[in-house]
C-alpha cells in the first residue's frame, strides 16, 4: 500500500466532466453532507450559544438511533413515530442533563466541560451497551422505501428524507433564533447573560431551553440516520468527531454555517473518495479543515 | 519549611510504594500511573499553565513512540536511541503548527489540534515505513539492558519516577521563571498581557514546544514498556483526552495536579475493569464515566484544588496564596 | 504552590492495593485466562467469543455423551487431571494493546491462570502473548490472522487458525475451479479496509495470486468505520470486475451491502473474507440482500444430530445468535488447549507447552473443518484449512467447495436481492 495517488483519478476527472458517475458522486456527497449538517446543528447551537464543548454529542445521536430502533422492534413503527418520539425523549434528557450537570460545568473552565461531557459520553454509551448489548442492529430498508432513480441518479429514500429534514431543521432553528422572541432572548443570554438578566430574562431557563432544543434536534437526527446506518452503542465516537469538524468549520453558533460546512465536507469527502481513494478522503478533509482554520479562524459563517 | 517536609514525606512514600506493594500487577499499576502522570504533566505546561487546551497532544506522544519503535524495527538499535529523534520531531511539529494554531482562540485552537493529531494518525496508518495499520514492534527478547524490555515492572517504576521528577522539575523551574510569569498573565487575560508588553505569541510557542518534547518522551517510554505501537494506541484521540482529563481532574495549572489525576483515574479504570470488565456488560465504563461526571460536577477545579482549599481552611495563618483554576480562554 | 497530594496518593494506593489482588487457590480447578474485547468497537466479536468459550467450558466440565467421540465431551472435567474442572477467567482488553497486556499480566500473576487464550485483534494478541512469553505461560490463539504473530521466535505461542496465506490459496483454487465450470474469473477486485486485518490479508492475496500469474485488477482501500462507501461502490460499478473480494468488518460490510443495493450494483461474484460477512448482525441486517455471497469458513453446522450441529445449538441458546466462523475458531482454539492440558496431566506450564507441541488431532476430533491440528516449530497449525460457503437463502451459509465437503452446489451468478 504505497502512498501514491491513484493515477486513474486524473483520467476520471477529464472524462468526469461529461461523466454521469461524477454527478452521482456529487449528489451522494450532498446527501451525506446534509446528514452531517443534521446532526451537527444541535451541537453548534450549544457550542455557540452556551460555549459548552459537548463530548457526549455523538452519544446523543446514538440515543436517537436507539429510540428509532426500539420503536421499530417493539411497535413496528417507522420514522413517522420514531422521529418525533426521539425528539421528545432526547429533549427531555437534555433538560435533565442540563440541570444535573451542564449548568454547573458551564461556569467552570473549558477543561471541566470536556471532563464532564466525556464522562457523560462514557456513561450514556455503556449504559446503552449494558442494556442492548454489543450487536450491530439495522432497520430494514423497507421502512423508508427503497431507492429513487432520477434520470439515472440513484438516491436512497431514507437519505433523501434525512437530507430534507436537515434543510427544514436548519431553516427552523435559524428562524427561531432570528425571528422569534424566544430566539432573541436566547441570543441575548448568549451575548451577555448579566445584561440579559437585567432585562428580565432568566438565563437559566433560556439555556435549559437552548440545550433542550439542541438535544431534541440531535435525537431527531439520530432517528432518521438509523434508517440507513448501523446502530451500535459505540457509533457516537465516529459521529461525534464529524460533528465537531462540521461545527467548527461552519463557525461555532452558526446554524446556517453548519449546513454549508456539512454540505461542503460531504461533497469533498465523496469526491476525494472517488478520485483519489477512500483511504485518503479523511486526510483531504482534515487538511482543508486545518488550512481553513488557519486562514479564517472564525469558520465559514461564525461571528468573532 | 513545612512544605518541604511534606514534599519529602510524599516522595519517600512514592519511592517506597513498589517495595511495599510487591505483586507484579500492583507494581505495573504504579508504573502506569507514573507514565500517564508524565504525559499529563507535560500537557499541563501548555494546557494548564498557558491555558491553551490542546486536544491533539497525542501527536507528540506518537512521535516519541514511533521514533523508538522505528529505531528498533528499521535499524536494530535500542529503542532508547529513538528518544532524541522523537523529541526533535515533536518539537519541530510543535514549532511548525504552533505558529498558525496558537493564534486561534479557545475552541478553535482545540479543534485545530484535534485536526493535526487525526491527520498524523491517518497519514501514519497509510505509511508502510511506519508499519501502516499493523504498527511497529519493539524487541521481543531484550538484547541488552538498554533495550529497556523488562519482565518486572520495578525498573520501569523507578525509571518513570525519575523522568516524572525531571518533568516536574522543569515545570517548576519554568513557572518560577519569567516565562512562567508571562504565561500566568496570558492565561488570565491575553489582551491585557499583550498590552503590557508580554511577548505572548513567543511565550506560548515556547511553552508548546517544551510541552511537545516532554510528551514525546512519555510516548517513547510507553512504547518501550509495551513493546508495540500502532496508529490507535500511539496516535489515537483517546490518549489526548486521557492526558487532558487527568490533568483536569487532578488540577490543571497545579504542579502536582496531573499526578493526582493519574493516581485517581488509572487505578479507577484498571480496578473497574478487573472487577467488572470480564462480565462483558460494559459496566466498567458506566462506573468510570459516572465517577468522572461526579467529579466534574462537584469539583470542576480538580481534586488537588479541593485538597488545597480544605488545607487552607484548616490553617488560615499559614494559608498559601490561592491559585485560581485556569479560565476558559 | 501547595501539594497536599499525599492524601490523594495514599488513597489511590490504598484503593489499588485493597482491590487489586484476588489470587485464589483451588487445586481442583484449572484456571484458563481469556482476554477479549468486551467493550469498544470490537465488543460484538468479544462478547460472542465469551459465549463460545462458556459453551466450551460446559462441554468440558459436564458429561455430554450426545457429542460422541468429541474430545473431552464424554466425561465431566479433565480426565487426565482426575476430573478437575476448567474455569475460564475473562478479562476485557478494551480494544487497547496496553490494556490487553495489563490484563494478561493480572491473569497470570493474580489469578494464576495456567494458560491463556485470546485476544481477537492481532495487535492485542501481539502484546498479550509477549507478556505470556516472558512469564512462560502457554498462549493459544484461535482467530488472529496477522502473519507476524508466529514470526517472533516465541516458544509459548500457538495459533490454531489458518492464516491469510491459507485463505489466499483457498480463494485461488476455488476461482480456478469456478473458471473450469464456466465462470469468468479473470478480473478480480479486492476491497479492504486499512486496518491490520484488511491490509495484511489484501496484500497476501495480491502476492499469492501474482505468484500464480494472475494480477489483481482493482485494489480499493477504504478507511475503517466508514460513514459512506458510495464512491467505492461506484468505482466497482464502473470497472465491472468479475469477482469482488470483500475484506471488511461487520459495520462496513453492512454499509457496503446496503450501498450496493441502493446503487443497484451486483457483481457477478462476491467472495467475502469471513469477519464482516460472517457476523450474525450482518446476516440479520442485510443477509436477504446479499444472497449468493461466497465466504470462506472453516466452520459449517453439518448434518442435524452431528456434534457440530449440537454445539451450534448450544451456542445459539447461550448467545442468541447463530454460530459464526470466528466464534467457532475461538472455541476450537480453546478445545485444543484443554485437550493438551488433559494430555499433559498436569497444570505445570512447561508440561502443557510440551503437550501442545505434541498435539496431533485428527479431523474427526475437531469441530472445525481443518485437516487436523499439528503445530510447526513457529507455533502455527500447519493443518489448518478452510472451505468455501455460500449464503444461498439469505439466512444460512452452506458449504459449497471443495466438492468433497460440499453440502450443495455453488449457485452462480451472485443474486443479491
Amino acid at each position: 500500500m504505497s502512498f501514491a495517488v491513484n493515477r486513474d483519478g486524473f483520467d476520471r476527472v477529464i472524462r468526469g466532466a461529461m461523466s454521469f458517475v461524477l454527478v452521482q458522486v456529487i449528489v451522494g456527497g450532498l446527501l451525506l453532507g446534509a446528514v452531517y449538517a443534521l446532526f451537527s446543528s444541535g451541537l453548534t447551537l450549544v457550542w455557540g450559544m452556551m460555549n459548552v464543548v459537548n463530548f457526549a454529542h455523538g452519544d446523543f445521536v446514538m440515543l436517537g438511533m436507539y429510540v428509532a430502533y426500539v420503536v421499530y422492534t417493539l411497535l413496528g413503527g417507522g420514522p413517522l413515530l420514531g422521529a418525533p418520539l426521539a425528539t421528545l425523549l432526547l429533549a427531555t434528557l437534555g433538560i435533565v442533563v442540563y440541570f444535573a450537570l451542564i449548568r454547573d460545568i458551564m461556569k467552570g473552565p473549558m477543561l471541566a466541560q470536556i471532563l464532564g461531557t466525556f464522562g457523560l459520553a462514557l456513561l450514556l454509551r455503556y449504559s446503552v451497551f449494558w442494556w442492548f448489548g454489543a450487536n450491530f442492529q439495522t432497520l430494514p430498508e423497507s421502512l423508508v422505501g427503497g431507492t429513487f432513480d432520477i434520470f439515472g441518479i440513484r438516491i436512497q429514500a431514507s437519505r433523501l428524507l434525512a437530507g430534507g429534514v436537515a434543510l427544514l431543521v436548519t431553516l427552523g432553528l435559524h428562524l427561531l433564533l432570528t425571528r422569534t422572541s424566544l430566539g432573541s432572548k436566547m441570543l441575548a443570554v448568549a451575548e451577555d447573560s448579566t445584561a440579559a438578566q437585567l432585562m428580565g430574562i432568566r438565563p437559566d431557563s433560556m439555556q435549559a431551553v437552548a440545550w433542550a432544543i439542541a438535544a431534541g434536534a440531535t435525537g431527531l437526527a439520530g432517528a432518521l440516520i438509523a434508517n440507513f446506518f448501523y446502530i451500535v452503542p459505540t457509533v457516537g465516537e465516529t459521529l461525534g468527531i464529524v460533528a465537531f469538524v462540521t461545527v467548527s468549520l461552519g463557525g461555532f453558533g452558526s446554524v446556517p454555517g453548519a449546513l454549508v460546512a456539512g454540505l461542503l465536507i460531504g461533497v469533498i469527502e465523496s469526491l476525494s473518495g472517488y478520485l483519489i481513494g477512500a483511504i485518503y478522503k479523511d486526510i483531504v478533509v482534515y487538511t482543508l479543515f486545518l488550512g481553513f482554520l488557519w486562514f479564517r479562524p472564525q469558520g465559514l459563517m461564525g461571528k468573532m | 519549611m513545612r512544605r518541604a517536609i511534606w514534599l519529602l514525606l510524599a516522595l519517600a512514600l512514592v519511592v517506597a510504594y513498589p517495595l511495599v506493594f510487591t505483586t507484579p500487577f500492583q507494581q505495573r499499576l504504579g508504573a502506569l500511573i507514573l507514565l500517564y502522570a508524565i504525559a499529563a504533566s507535560a500537557w499541563n505546561i501548555v494546557g494548564g499553565y498557558a491555558g491553551q487546551v490542546s486536544v491533539g497532544h497525542v501527536v507528540f506522544f506518537g512521535c516519541g513512540a514511533y521514533a523508538s519503535m522505528a529505531a528498533y524495527s528499521h535499524f536494530a538499535l535500542p529503542p532508547l536511541v529513538g528518544i532524541p529523534a522523537g523529541i526533535v520531531a515533536s518539537v519541530a511539529i510543535a514549532a511548525v503548527i504552533g505558529v498558525p494554531t496558537l493564534r486561534l482562540s479557545g475552541h478553535y485552537f482545540s479543534m485545530a489540534t484535534i485536526a493535526v493529531a487525526e491527520l498524523a494518525r491517518l497519514i501514519v496508518t497509510n505509511t508502510e515505513y511506519l508499519g501502516a495499520a499493523v504498527g511497529l514492534s519493539g524487541p521481543t527478547v531484550p538484547r541488552t539492558v538498554f533495550d529497556l524490555s523488562f519482565i518486572s515492572a520495578l525498573p520501569y517504576y523507578y525509571l518513570f519516577l525519575t523522568v516524572l521528577l525531571i518533568t516536574l522539575g522543569i515545570t517548576w523551574w519554568m513557572t518560577n521563571s519569567r516565562m512562567g510569569f508571562y504565561l500566568r498573565a496570558i492565561r488570565d487575560s491575553e489582551r491585557a498581557a499583550r498590552s503590557l508588553g508580554a511577548p505572548a505569541s513567543r511565550v506560548k510557542l515556547y511553552a508548546f514546544m517544551l510541552s511537545a518534547g516532554l510528551t514525546s518522551i512519555a510516548g517513547a517510554l510507553y512504547s518501550m514498556m509495551f513493546g508495540f505501537v500502532d496508529p490507535e494506541s500511539g496516535l489515537g484521540l483517546l490518549i489526548s483526552v486521557k492526558m487532558l482529563i487527568m490533568a483536569a481532574l487532578g488540577g490543571a495549572g497545579l504542579l502536582f495536579g496531573p499526578l493526582v489525576g493519574a493516581a485517581i483515574l488509572v487505578p479507577l479504570e484498571e480496578i473497574s475493569n478487573n472487577l467488572l470488565g470480564g462480565k462483558g456488560a460494559g459496566l466498567t465504563y458506566v462506573v468510570y464515566g459516572a465517577i468522572i461526571v461526579l467529579i466534574a460536577r462537584f469539583q470542576p477545579g480538580g481534586i488537588l484544588a479541593l485538597i488545597n482549599r480544605l488545607w487552607a481552611k484548616r490553617k488560615p495563618a499559614e494559608a498559601p496564596v490561592a491559585q485560581r483554576a485556569p479560565h476558559a480562554s | 504552590m501547595k501539594f497536599k497530594h499525599i492524601v490523594g496518593l495514599l488513597s489511590a494506593a490504598a484503593m489499588s492495593v485493597a482491590l487489586a489482588g484476588t489470587a485464589s487457590a483451588q487445586d481442583k480447578t484449572v484456571k484458563i485466562g481469556a482476554v477479549f474485547p468486551l467493550s469498544g468497537n470490537a465488543a460484538s466479536a468479544g462478547v460472542h467469543a465469551k459465549a463460545a468459550l462458556e459453551v466450551a467450558m460446559d462441554i468440558v466440565n459436564n458429561a455430554h455423551p450426545e457429542l460422541g467421540n468429541f474430545p473431552l465431551a464424554k466425561g465431566a472435567g479433565l480426565a487426565g487431571l482426575g476430573g478437575a474442572k476448567v474455569d475460564v477467567v475473562f478479562a476485557d482488553n478494551q480494544g487497547s494493546p496496553a490494556t490487553g497486556q495489563n490484563q494478561t499480566l493480572r491473569l497470570i500473576t493474580e489469578e494464576k491462570v495456567v494458560a491463556l487464550t485470546g485476544a481477537y485483534q492481532s495487535g492485542i494478541t501481539l502484546t498479550a502473548s509477549a507478556i505470556a512469553e516472558k512469564y512462560g505461560i502457554p498462549f493459544v490463539n484461535g482467530e488472529s490472522v496477522a502473519a507476524n504473530l508466529t514470526e517472533r521466535g516465541f516458544k509459548w505461542f500457538f495459533r490454531v487458525t489458518p492464516v491469510a496465506s491459507d485463505f489466499a490459496k483457498i480463494y485461488y483454487e476455488f476461482l480456478q475451479d469456478m473458471k473450469a465450470s464456466g465462470a469468468k474469473t479473470d478480473n478480480v477486485a479486492v476491497v479492504h479496509d486499512n486496518t491490520e486485518y484488511g491490509t495484511s490479508v489484501a496484500s497476501v492475496i495480491t502476492s499469492a495470486f501474482k505468484e500464480k500469474g494472475q494480477s489483481i485488477a482493482l485494489d480499493i482501500a477504504y478507511a475503517v468505520n466508514a460513514t459512506d462507501v458510495q464512491s467505492q461502490v461506484l468505482q466497482l460499478k464502473e470497472k465491472k470486475p468479475d469477482v469482488v473480494i470483500m475484506i471488511a468488518y461487520a459495520p462496513d460490510a453492512i454499509l457496503y451491502a446496503k450501498t450496493m443495493q441502493a446503487l443497484d450494483y451486483k457483481p457477478p461474484m462476491i467472495i467475502a473474507d469471513d469477519s464482516g460477512y460472517s457476523d450474525p448482525s450482518f446476516i440479520k441486517a442485510v443477509g436477504k440482500i446479499s444472497q449468493g455471497a461466497f465466504n470462506r469458513s472453516s466452520w459449517s453446522v453439518g448434518a442435524p444430530g452431528s456434534a457440530t450441529a449440537i454445539i451450534a445449538d448450544m451456542y445459539k441458546k447461550k448467545s442468541g445468535d447463530e454460530m459464526d466462523d470466528t466464534a467457532a475458531r475461538q472455541m476450537q482454539g480453546f478445545f485444543v488447549l484443554c485437550e493438551a492440558i488433559d494430555r499433559a496431566g498436569s497444570t505445570e506450564p512447561a508440561k502443557i507447552q510440551a503437550a501442545l507441541k505434541a498435539t496431533d488431532l485428527k479431523p474427526d476430533q475437531l469441530m472445525m473443518g481443518y485437516k487436523g491440528v499439528k503445530f510447526d516449530d513457529k507455533g502455527q497449525n500447519i493443518l489448518a484449512a478452510g472451505l468455501m460457503i455460500q449464503l444461498q437463502d439469505g439466512e444460512n451459509y452452506v458449504a459449497v467447495w471443495p466438492k468433497a465437503r460440499a453440502e450443495k452446489a455453488p449457485i452462480m451468478p451472485y443474486k443479491g436481492w
